[in-house]
């Protein structure tokens, strides 16, 4: 990196704000070391610093919390990290009109904290709330467990600011729950893992806290018992706000229990009659389904459930998250571990069984050191959820593993769409090049 | 875009006719009236062929042909749209997607039915309701306004309060790009690779292509529903409702005002048993568990008395209900029997300004010498101003038009936006810079070539014309040629 441009990011952010060389340990990728990485405090610092980035023709890795750092490819060239850790600002909320304005680096955890004071919350519980930030959760189209009842980002947000690779400062929908006016841009910049623009600000749906809230567990000897039970649960009258359903392994780490063939983990919210009535209706129904035990779990269980399978595995070697059809959720469990044991892997399963969104972590059995490949494993994970109109996304892998299966599904024909809009969006491909589907 | 020549036309037409059917093209200047406007019959513009294809493949040919002749075109559903977005272009192609009508599957299990775009929105809620399902997303125009409409418009209703408007239900769309490619965008799961382009379709009002097929999330029909009427001498009591329903943690099904000059108009044509000296009436739905219904509706009917109430009550059964909400969801009708004509406004605040922003819209209608009726969805502070006015009077439909600008500039002036169900279309490209920058726009723009690039299709839709301040707002009405003939009217 030339030196006129390390003096330009110190006299923009100030030098105590541009990391070089040892003090870039956190944000080494995959062995991949970045050049600098740069913590601006304002919009137009983020403009400045992208503009000095475009101008040198500098990948830029925008960066929240750094959890989901690893997801995608890492950038072949070494570049800038972009670090919104010091934007924190809650920038506004009107708790009347059930909004609030934030600035991207504001972690989940803080943002909740700043609400509850004010009995409000954000929907979306995804893993690792404590560092997570507002605009990496955006950019990752994070959620967790309650996204059931409550949605994804995309169900959440509704305005949002970037600043584009170019350096303008761009605001799209709003500040109002409800808006139609122009193209919906914070769709596009969920899930689009920093590859279109830098999230600056999001403006974001709030709801009031429930008055009370329970998270319930059930036993199961077998998988396929549990997924007959969400099933049930799912065409009969109760709403939960959270599915999940775990194999035993996953349910170890939980802390369900040892040795049980499944755990079925279902939360309410509402009104105290509310919960104790489900509560007792959902015992009634796993029980008539083969579930043993229904019991209440801590409310530390939450944070556990989501990374219950990578947690499980304890060293992963790699980590695949599925969306399928809820209805192929226990098969697709089932099929995936028989298929890695069968070449001398282990595996743990988790999943947000109503709608579909599976996460499977895997590592060699500590008996069989030499296993079979790793990739052919995952690719016939892939193909086991292709086969039933799912995709499936190696969520996490080494470099080595992500050479030879691919991370992201071809997304097919709609892939050239994202290729042109990616073009009209960062026409000098200095965003978080070549980590994203189709290329991007 | 200049009409076509006589010959040109004829060859075309033939050309259209090998890909639909010869019953499917529509040339005959007295057919193709019938589509020179949508639910906004200010604004007309009158094609050159309507089109009903029955397959993608049929809209993707026709498609095809109208890039090779270069030849705009605008997909169409109902054509209740009510700010012009299907608008023809003048002397293009109409794809009326009215004869893709069908239900292709339902699968209750995963809770997603796949749908064709012409299909009408309650047809699909009536097709899953026997096994106990429904499509959430209910405009008021839903007995007549197709589902690939709603998916132009990111269509609402009452009941999005709580569940969302048409992109928090759907999945997935097949669509015919406007090359004339067949792409699919999402699918049947709940994530796709790559960027959400469902949620950026979903939306573009007609702008990125035509959708042929599509994959929607069907819920389970709530066990129990209750809804609540509470009557307000003065306007300000019921806005103030509205925040202390939201300041006690509740968030109903929906939550809708209704002023008096509306309840006057609803009791008049359908007595519906709204009390008509009443300022202001607000419909409260919660649906949910029976169990704690009871609780929850003794919560919104004590925030409606502590804001003033005179009068809160429950319907008792459901044909009751159904008689409110009759009156709701008829409202416009029955402005038609008191005012020959109405403009119907659009507009989103923050909550919390409701009180401030309903007077200012009362004085501002009032200035312009005309008549407000006020029926909205106030639990998300989308508010609707119509504006009753009788296009025969000189001058008075440019009074209509400054009055309504006058709306938008109030919404965005408070934090709001333009549009918060109805769409930019043609009718509000103009006020786009009311609440978006010219890097905003210029955003959205490449977004647009991304998907668009020649511009074709539903050309001159939501971005600004460059017609200075003075010009903004749609052209003024002015009688079409078979009007004063006196061989049609406007309704």
């Amino acid at each position: 990196m030339p030196d006129a441009l390390l003096d330009g990011l110190r006299g923009l952010v100030g030098p105590a704000n541009v990391l070089t060389g040892i003090e870039l340990g956190p944000y080494v990728i995959e062995g991949r070391t970045p050049d600098a990485a740069v913590f601006p405090r304002s919009v137009a610092e983020v403009v400045g610093v992208l503009a000095l980035a475009t101008e040198a023709e500098l990948p830029v890795v925008p960066w929240g919390g750094g959890t989901a750092a690893a997801v995608g490819l890492p950038a072949a060239r070494a570049g800038i990290v972009l670090g919104l850790s010091r934007m924190t600002r809650l920038v506004e909320h009107e708790p009347g009109d059930l909004t609030a304005t934030v600035e991207a680096g504001v972690t989940v955890a803080g943002l909740q904290s700043a609400l509850r004071a004010r009995g409000q919350w954000l929907s979306l519980d995804p893993p690792d709330a404590e560092r997570a930030t507002v605009g990496g959760v955006v950019a990752a189209d994070a959620s967790g467990p309650r996204r059931h009842l409550y949605g994804t980002p995309r169900d959440l947000l509704i305005g949002v600011t970037v600043v584009t690779a170019e350096g303008a400062v761009v605001r799209g929908g709003g500040k109002v729950v409800k808006n139609v006016a122009g193209y919906d841009l914070p769709k596009l910049f969920i899930g689009s893992y920093g590859t279109l623009g830098v999230v600056v600000e999001a403006t974001v749906k709030l709801r009031p806290l429930p008055d009370a809230e329970r998270l319930v567990c059930a036993s199961f000897d077998r998988l396929k018992d549990a997924g007959d039970a969400v099933r049930a649960l799912m065409s009969s009258d109760l709403v939960p706000n959270a599915v999940e359903l775990l194999d035993g392994a996953a349910a170890a780490a939980l802390g369900a229990g040892a040795g049980l063939g499944a755990a079925l983990v279902v939360g309410f919210d509402g009104l105290d009659e509310q919960v104790v009535w489900q509560c007792d209706e959902l015992a009634r129904l796993v029980t008539s389904l083969g579930g043993r035990d229904p019991r209440a779990l801590p409310p530390e269980a939450w944070a556990r459930l989501a990374p219950a399978a990578r947690a499980a595995v304890g060293q992963p070697v790699a980590v695949m998250s599925f969306a399928l059809l809820p209805t192929q959720v226990t098969e697709t469990m089932e099929q995936g571990a028989n298929a890695a044991r069968a070449r001398g892997f282990h595996t743990a399963w988790a999943a947000h069984a109503s709608v579909g969104v599976v996460s499977a972590a895997i590592a060699p059995e500590p008996a069989r050191p030499e296993p079979a490949p790793l990739a052919a494993v995952l690719a016939e994970w892939r193909e086991m959820a292709h086969a039933g109109g799912g995709r499936a996304t190696l969520e996490w892998a080494p470099l080595a593993v992500k050479a030879q299966v691919p991370v992201w599904d071809d997304p097919g024909a709609a892939g050239r769409i994202m290729q042109r809009i990616k073009r009209e969006f960062d026409p000098r491909n200095v965003l978080n090049p070549g980590r994203f589907v189709a290329g991007i | 875009m200049a009409a076509l020549a006589e010959f040109r036309k004829a060859s075309l037409r033939r050309e259209l006719e090998s890909i639909v059917g010869a019953s499917a093209v529509l040339t005959d200047p007295d057919e193709l009236l019938a589509y020179e406007s949508d639910g906004l019959t200010m604004l007309r513009a009158l094609a050159d062929f309507v089109v009903f294809p029955t397959s993608a493949e049929h809209v993707s040919a026709v498609v095809r042909l109208a890039n090779r002749e270069g030849v705009p075109f605008v997909a169409r559903g109902a054509g209740t749209g009510l700010s012009g977005g299907c608008l023809p272009a003048e002397g293009g192609i109409v794809v009326s997607l009215m004869r893709m009508n069908r239900v292709l599957e339902v699968d209750y299990e995963n809770q997603i039915a796949v749908v064709e775009p012409g299909l009408v929105n309650l047809h699909l809620s009536w097709a899953v309701g026997r096994r106990g399902y429904y499509y959430a997303p209910d405009p008021s125009s839903q007995q007549a306004c197709t589902v690939g409409g709603n998916i132009a418009n990111n269509s609402g209703g009452p009941h999005t309060l709580k569940y969302g408007v048409t992109t928090n239900h759907v999945l997935g769309l097949e669509v015919v790009m406007p090359d004339g490619e067949i792409v699919w965008l999402g699918g049947r799961t709940r994530a796709s690779a790559g960027y959400d382009l469902v949620g950026v379709f979903v939306g573009s009002e007609g702008t990125f292509g035509v959708a042929t097929k599509i994959v929607v999330r069907i819920l389970k029909k709530p066990q129990a529903v209750k809804t609540v009427l509470a009557v307000f001498d003065e306007i300000d009591q019921a806005s103030a409702a509205v925040s202390a329903i939201i300041a006690r943690g509740l968030v109903p099904a929906a939550v809708e005002m209704i002023d008096q000059l509306t309840i006057q108009a609803v009791e008049d044509a359908f007595d519906c048993g709204y009390p008509r000296d009443a300022a202001a009436a607000l419909l409260v739905e919660l649906d949910g568990l029976t169990v704690g219904m009871e609780a929850q509706a003794e919560r919104i009917v004590q925030a409606c008395r502590d804001s003033g109430a005179r009068e809160v009550r429950t319907a008792r059964d459901e044909a009751e209900r159904q008689l409110l909400w009759k009156g709701r969801k008829s409202a416009f009708g029955a402005y038609g029997r008191i005012s020959p004509a109405y403009m119907v406004m659009d507009g989103v605040i923050p909550r919390t300004k409701l009180p401030y922003v309903l007077r200012r819209v009362n004085d501002i209608v009032a200035a312009h010498g005309l008549r407000v009726g006020n029926v909205f969805h106030a639990g998300d502070g989308n508010l609707h101003p119509n504006i009753l006015y009788d296009p025969r009077r000189a001058g008075e439909e440019a009074r209509v038009l400054a009055a309504g600008a006058a709306i938008m500039r109030l919404c965005a002036e408070v934090g709001g936006s333009i549009s918060g169900e109805h769409g930019i279309g043609l009718e509000k490209a103009d006020f786009m810079p009311f609440i978006f920058s010219p890097d905003d726009l210029a955003l959205m723009q490449r977004l647009k070539n991304a998907f668009n690039s020649s511009g074709l299709c539903n050309p001159g839709k939501i971005f600004p014309t460059s017609k200075s301040c003075a010009e903004v707002g749609p052209a003024a009405y002015r009688p079409h040629a078979i009007e004063e003939k006196g061989l049609a009217q406007r309704f």
